[in-house]
């Protein structure tokens, strides 16, 4: 095969995995979920930088050093939203999400906007410091 | 041939170029004249980038199912909607949709953007920091209902 057409072979393929991505990817599974608030709210800094791969085939990654305040709990664990940034999931749609993190492990996501929760399998090991 | 080839590409360049970038105030002419938010009430900026990629897609944009603007590239308007949780949502060849939370006084930032689509492009909504929307908005056009500003609401 020529160079310009293996070139030109990858660019089709990219193309069509992104139309196919964006087009079928599928919904953010989720479930309701009720927020109850923090007693005493604290906030976390994130240390290191994290990417989060997505069960929808996206991917979204936290900077380090994000700061990220308490807003309540749920069974799951501890809700955090962020303090200086914004931060979405996105399967088919986009949603607003706060973190869910139990102890130090990202177990998944509120979305605020639904009072619903989405589950992040495998759960990630987050760099957490107090502020 | 060749030559005709060219003025077409001319031709569809520059219409492109006059139907995609929207045209009105820009917000560093009139920010200090928008008016403050309600108290029991929350911003919602919309944006758009101006550029040529896509720029024909220019669908309604709804914030929970009543049309509030277009998305249109280089342009940009706001809603104040009440506390509490909402939708956004354009329609192109699907529908692509944006749940966030608002809460009293904020004031939150979408960017709509074009997108690879199967048979056509598309429009997708999602939030951008108040970092980088404010960086781009002074260069951006005012693209919604003649706005109720400081200066008019006096």
């Amino acid at each position: 095969m020529q160079p310009a057409g293996h070139i030109r072979r990858t660019l089709a393929v990219l193309a069509v995995s992104a139309a196919t991505l964006s087009a079928c990817a599928p919904m953010v599974v989720s479930t309701p979920a009720t927020l109850t608030a923090a007693a005493a709210p604290r906030d976390i800094e994130i240390r290191g930088h994290t990417t989060i791969a997505l069960p929808t085939g996206y991917s979204r990654r936290l900077e380090a050093g994000g700061r990220w305040r308490e807003m309540g709990r749920l069974p799951e664990g501890a809700v955090f939203r962020p303090l200086d940034s914004v931060f979405s999931i996105e399967g088919r749609q986009a949603h607003e999400a706060w973190l869910v993190i139990d102890g130090t492990r990202l177990v998944g996501f509120y979305l605020p906007g639904e009072h619903r929760y989405s589950t992040l399998d495998p759960a990630i090991q987050l760099n957490l410091g107090g502020l | 041939m060749k030559r005709t080839l060219l003025k077409l590409v001319a031709a569809a360049a520059v219409t492109a170029v006059l139907s995609g970038c929207a045209t009105g105030v820009k917000y560093q002419d009139m920010a200090s004249t928008i008016p403050a938010i309600q108290a029991d009430q929350g911003r919602v900026y919309f944006f758009r980038s101006s550029s040529m990629v896509g720029a024909a897609i220019q669908p309604e944009i709804r914030l929970d199912d009543k049309v509030v603007g277009k998305s249109e590239p280089g342009g940009f308007f706001f809603v104040d909607a009440a506390a509490g949780n909402h939708v956004a949502a354009v329609s192109t060849e699907t529908e692509k949709t944006l749940s966030f939370t608002l809460a009293a006084g904020e004031t939150k930032y979408v960017r709509s953007s074009p997108s690879f689509g199967v048979l056509a492009g598309r429009i997708v909504l999602d939030l951008e920091t108040p970092e980088k929307a404010k960086a781009e908005l002074p260069s951006l056009a005012y693209t919604g209902a003649p706005a109720k500003t400081q200066a008019s609401a006096k």
